[in-house]
């Protein structure tokens, strides 16, 4: 016999709402790191139980011709990150340090310096994106969501997603430019 | 490099501590029970009076397989028991002293005015349970056209029960 879909136990939790448990067995980790890369460890675990919280409350409204509830669960959480974006620019500027150490290990301290001023000007562009857009964008090239998951989440149709998503691009590359040649004209 | 391929090298994994996954169950697990005990809580709670609340609570719990709450009691600064309540399946009974809220025991006013009717899952084992508390049996044990087992008992203070269960 085959393990129940998250739909199915879901469906059961309705009548027996320990049976909600299992979902939080199997997808809790997963959740706990997305929160946890974007708002830090501590912030997660506190974040982690209200999602879990919000998620049992609103189980009957769980569209259930969804095999998956990883979806719908992203897309409680996606909300919950929208209050705490307190330290989120930080965090990206401290993960921009890191990459560009790594980007540029053992090359000159010319190229070190480069690569810290490309990536800092990343987290910078990341953090100034409209809210809707840099959600769409981190789930995408974090989470690593296919559209189909993202509309879920986001509950969007997958047209929507795609469309926010070149929008989210686009402005990544205006914010970086413009940045870019503030740089060249200040010198 | 593409600005989304840059993006992608500022995913950095936060530094979890492996037990806040148990801890984050528990808080879940804890949430659902307390869900779960206030819907499954019947919204009508019968009152009973009876002149001595503690020989009632004994008897209920002996004769009838009625568990007293533990956190339920209620007691006056000198130390009277005022009032408890005692659970059956998913169900709740008050009980508590006579002539408060104009309620009498069928021992003082002579006349019971209701009887509480009880689902239980063997009424064989339970009239025997209470036969053997000293449950004086008002009807006996027996199987009615309709489809149920029931017999009728009277606590120690008149009070009428009526338990039963579907005939299988």
């Amino acid at each position: 016999m085959s393990a129940p879909s998250d739909a199915e136990v879901i469906g059961r939790s309705l009548g027996d709402p320990e049976a909600f448990g299992l979902i939080y067995d199997r997808h809790a980790a997963t959740l706990l790191r997305f929160l946890g890369r974007r708002a830090g460890a501590k912030v997660a675990e506190g974040l982690v139980g209200e999602l879990f919280r919000i998620a049992f409350e609103r189980r009957k409204t769980f569209d259930v011709s969804r095999a998956s509830a990883l979806p719908w669960l992203y897309g409680i959480g996606s909300n919950l990150l929208l209050k705490h974006r307190r330290g989120e620019a930080r965090r990206l500027r401290a993960n921009a340090r890191m990459a560009a150490d790594e980007a540029a290990d053992r090359r000159t301290s010319a190229a070190v310096l480069d690569a810290r001023v490309l990536f800092s000007r990343v987290a910078d562009a990341i953090a100034s994106l409209p809210d809707d857009e840099r959600e769409a964008l981190l789930l995408f090239v974090w989470e690593e969501l296919p559209y189909q998951s993202m509309a879920e989440a986001l509950e969007l149709p997958i047209g929507t997603v795609r469309s926010r998503l070149n929008r989210a691009r686009a402005h990544l590359c205006e914010l970086l430019d413009a940045k870019g040649k503030d740089k060249v004209r200040s010198r | 490099m593409k600005p989304v391929d840059l993006a992608r090298k500022l995913r950095r994994e936060a530094a979890l501590d492996p037990a806040a996954l148990d801890r984050g169950k528990a808080v879940l697990m804890a949430t659902i029970r307390q869900e779960v005990e206030r819907t499954r809580r019947p919204v009508i709670v019968p009152q009973l009076p009876y002149e001595d609340i503690r020989a009632a609570l004994s008897f209920l719990e002996r004769a009838f397989g009625f568990r007293e709450i533990p956190t339920s009691r209620f007691v006056s600064a000198d130390g009277e028991l005022l009032h408890a309540t005692v659970e059956f399946g998913n169900s709740l009974i008050g009980v508590g002293g006579q002539g408060h809220h104009g309620a009498i025991s069928p021992m003082s006013g002579g006349v019971e005015s209701q009887f509480i009717s009880v689902q239980v899952d063997d009424v064989d084992a339970h009239y025997q349970h209470a036969v053997a508390a000293g449950a004086r049996i008002a009807d006996e044990l027996r199987d009615h056209s309709w489809g149920e087992r029931t017999y009728w008992a009277l606590d120690l203070e008149g009070h009428r029960w009526r338990f039963g269960q579907p005939i299988r």
